[in-house]
């Protein structure tokens, strides 16, 4: 079959419908807090047993991709990332919707998703097996810097004290380590309570310190959550567009920034909605206006994770190494079918994996019509009710969303009193993203780090293992200038004002 | 006019030193660790921590901010909804899922509540959100087939 013979297959009225249905699903899911795009393609794997794998995967793909941009949502409307992919969303989309712009910003993230969505599916499309092997030529070690990277540039980032932001990462990292260890089993920092012996789930842990502090300070005053525009300004698409447009070359350059992390097995859309996020506001000429309600913020990272969708399939079906753990599932699931990943697959099962691509860059593009309505329905709900049922909705949200991840009471309080913690911490300044993607990327910091500390002590060469790689010394390089560049660049800001003062 | 002394960063070095103590338990802990696996990377960590938390206190020391706008905002309601949310968990595995929910929504919703109770609100307000408990309860404990505690209280 040829290329256009695939587009057809994926084109059936079957195919489009399993499309515009897991698209719809997966938005929905993505855009409640504690229901993660895991969850839903996992909670969806026993219908496609009955389906041919080619449907399945469309069904799979498109809910995954569809909860990647739901969780955008959360992050605009309740500053509460729905998924850890939309942590950087929060910086501009919830300023921007607090000052009246919270349509505009949902329409603008709807777009931009599907850009980075149809970039994402794009290179999988066409340069999937040369693209593989660079994941393969990333060692612990890498990975180990690739972690540190993600984290000084939200340090940097989050809210412009880098110090404090280097400590909140640093304490994430170390609330990742409780628990039992993995390899050696010795129990850690839980100080003898049996609540901390199963760790701190992700999850729970995001939406306590992104949601709770929300809602504290809602219910302590009587002032409206978001600002309400006396007439209704519909979708504000025409305004979207031509913000997109303005902003082609960001949109482009966090798509590729977005399918190039998202190969890399483990990193996922938080890094690469930060990466992009960075990239953008470091190539801006308006500069000073990310983190107060930019729109060059929020398509950054909504085309960089949504591309992330795409680009984890690569490592996934040519590898079969997952990407995220939404592929670890799906992969999971076409094992299941018999359809065994590996460099063949395009060879051996074109059938499959091509229409499963068409399907994905079709589900993207329904993406646009049904984001945007679930989005105006959603942004219209959270203006429109009352805090009185607004406050308790998304309490109750938070309690029932978090203890479903685990099955779990302790993750309950555990989440609450992060919370609190998130609240007191950002009274003084500490931004709480640092530490979410602290927790977020400890198992693949300390992984890396242990297993590079165990082959360089074995070498004998520790400082060679470390500093001693290209790729790894092309990372240390981007964390030294995400570093030290804002400090540079003041410095000769200060100095040229001197000197035109002078 | 204000001192330097009020404009430092009194709060940040407060949470800098709590953080300088989270570290130092850390460190003790990771001594009781058999494995080099397992204390490596939480020691290197923890000691990192307590590093830039000396920094940002000499850094606070030495170098005034500009002091933060007073609010005038509820303490009380705030921790009432902690302490309605922190209930709801431990009533959970005694009265089950939906009744501390049940219990819980109700009392946020009323410290959350600045407008004054009409008799309209005072119907339709707890219908709404027990219809809102009741279809997320539906939703995860039927259809997403999350086994939500039923409570020891009601099981007898």
């Amino acid at each position: 079959m040829d290329s256009l013979g695939y587009l057809f297959a994926a084109l059936t009225p079957y195919h489009v419908a399993l499309a515009l249905g897991g698209v719809v699903a997966g938005t929905v899911v993505g855009s409640l807090p504690g229901l993660t795009a895991t969850m839903a393609v996992a909670v969806l794997i026993p219908v496609t047993f009955s389906m041919e794998p080619a449907s399945a995967l469309i069904l799979m793909g498109a809910i995954y991709t569809g909860a990647i941009y739901g969780g955008a949502y959360a992050a605009i409307l309740l500053n509460t990332p729905g998924t850890p992919s939309a942590i950087a969303t929060t910086f501009d989309g919830y300023p921007m919707a607090k000052r009246g712009d919270g349509d505009l910003a949902i329409t603008l993230a709807c777009i931009a998703s599907v850009c980075g969505g149809l970039v994402g599916a794009l290179f999988l499309l066409s340069l999937a097996p040369p693209l593989a092997n660079v994941a393969l030529a990333f060692g612990p070690v890498e990975y180990f810097w690739l972690a540190m990277l993600g984290l000084t540039l939200i340090s940097a980032l989050s809210q412009g004290n880098l110090l404090k932001g280097l400590i909140g990462a640093s304490f994430g990292l170390l609330l990742s380590c409780i628990g039992v260890a993995e390899i050696s089993a010795d129990v850690r920092l839980t100080f003898g309570s049996q609540t901390l012996l199963g760790g701190i789930e992700v999850v729970s842990a995001l939406i306590g310190l992104y949601c709770v502090p929300v809602l504290i300070d809602l219910v302590a005053t009587p002032d409206r959550h978001l600002k309400v525009e006396a007439a209704s300004r519909g979708f504000r698409l025409h305004e979207a567009l031509q913000s997109s447009w303005q902003g082609k070359v960001n949109l482009a350059r966090s798509s590729v920034i977005g399918t190039l992390v998202g190969i890399l097995p483990g990193a996922g859309g938080s890094i690469a909605g930060l990466v992009a996020y960075a990239e953008a506001r470091r190539s801006s000429k308006k500069p000073e206006r990310f983190g107060c309600g930019e729109p060059d913020g929020v398509q950054a990272t909504e085309s960089a994770n949504n591309a992330t969708v795409g680009g984890g399939f690569i490592p996934t079906l040519v590898l079969g190494i997952p990407g995220t753990p939404p592929d670890a599932v799906i992969l999971g699931a076409l094992l299941i079918q018999g359809v065994r990943t590996g460099p063949n697959l395009f060879t051996e099962h074109g059938s499959i994996v091509y229409v499963f691509i068409w399907g994905l860059l079709i589900a993207t593009l329904l993406m646009l019509p049904a984001g945007m309505l679930i989005g105006r329905y959603a942004y219209r709900s959270i203006v429109t009710v009352p805090k009185a049922m607004l406050v308790p909705t998304v309490a109750f949200m938070t309690l029932i969303g978090t203890y479903a991840i685990r099955n779990s009471i302790s993750d309950v309080v555990i989440m609450i009193v992060l919370g609190v913690l998130g609240w007191i911490l950002g009274r003084f300044g500490f931004s709480v993203s640092p530490v979410v993607l602290g927790l977020i990327l400890g198992s693949i910091a300390e992984q890396g780090f242990v297993q590079g500390w165990i082959i360089g002590a074995a070498a004998e060469n520790l400082w060679g293992e470390f500093f001693g790689r290209p790729i790894a010394l092309g990372i240390v390089a981007f964390i030294l200038l995400s570093l030290f560049s804002p400090l540079l660049l003041n410095r000769l800001r200060l100095k040229r004002e001197l000197a035109s003062a002078d | 006019m204000p001192t330097d002394r009020q404009n430092r960063d009194v709060g940040g070095m407060v949470i800098a030193a709590i953080f300088i103590l989270t570290g130092a338990l850390a460190l003790w802990d990771t001594l009781e660790y058999v494995d080099a696996d397992s204390y490596v990377f939480p020691r290197t960590v923890a000691g990192a921590m307590v590093v830039f938390c000396i920094v940002l206190i000499a850094w606070s020391l030495v170098r005034p901010v500009a002091a933060a706008p007073r609010r005038s905002e509820s303490t009380p309601r705030r921790v009432g909804l902690v302490s309605a949310m922190l209930g709801a968990a431990l009533l959970m595995p005694y009265t089950g899922f939906l009744i501390s929910g049940l219990l819980a929504f109700g009392a946020i919703a009323w410290l959350a509540m600045y407008d004054p109770w009409t008799r309209g609100r005072l119907i339709i307000y707890p219908l709404v959100g027990s219809a809102i408990v009741l279809g997320f309860y539906f939703l995860f404990h039927k259809v997403l087939l999350v086994p939500l505690p039923a409570g020891k209280l009601l099981s007898v």
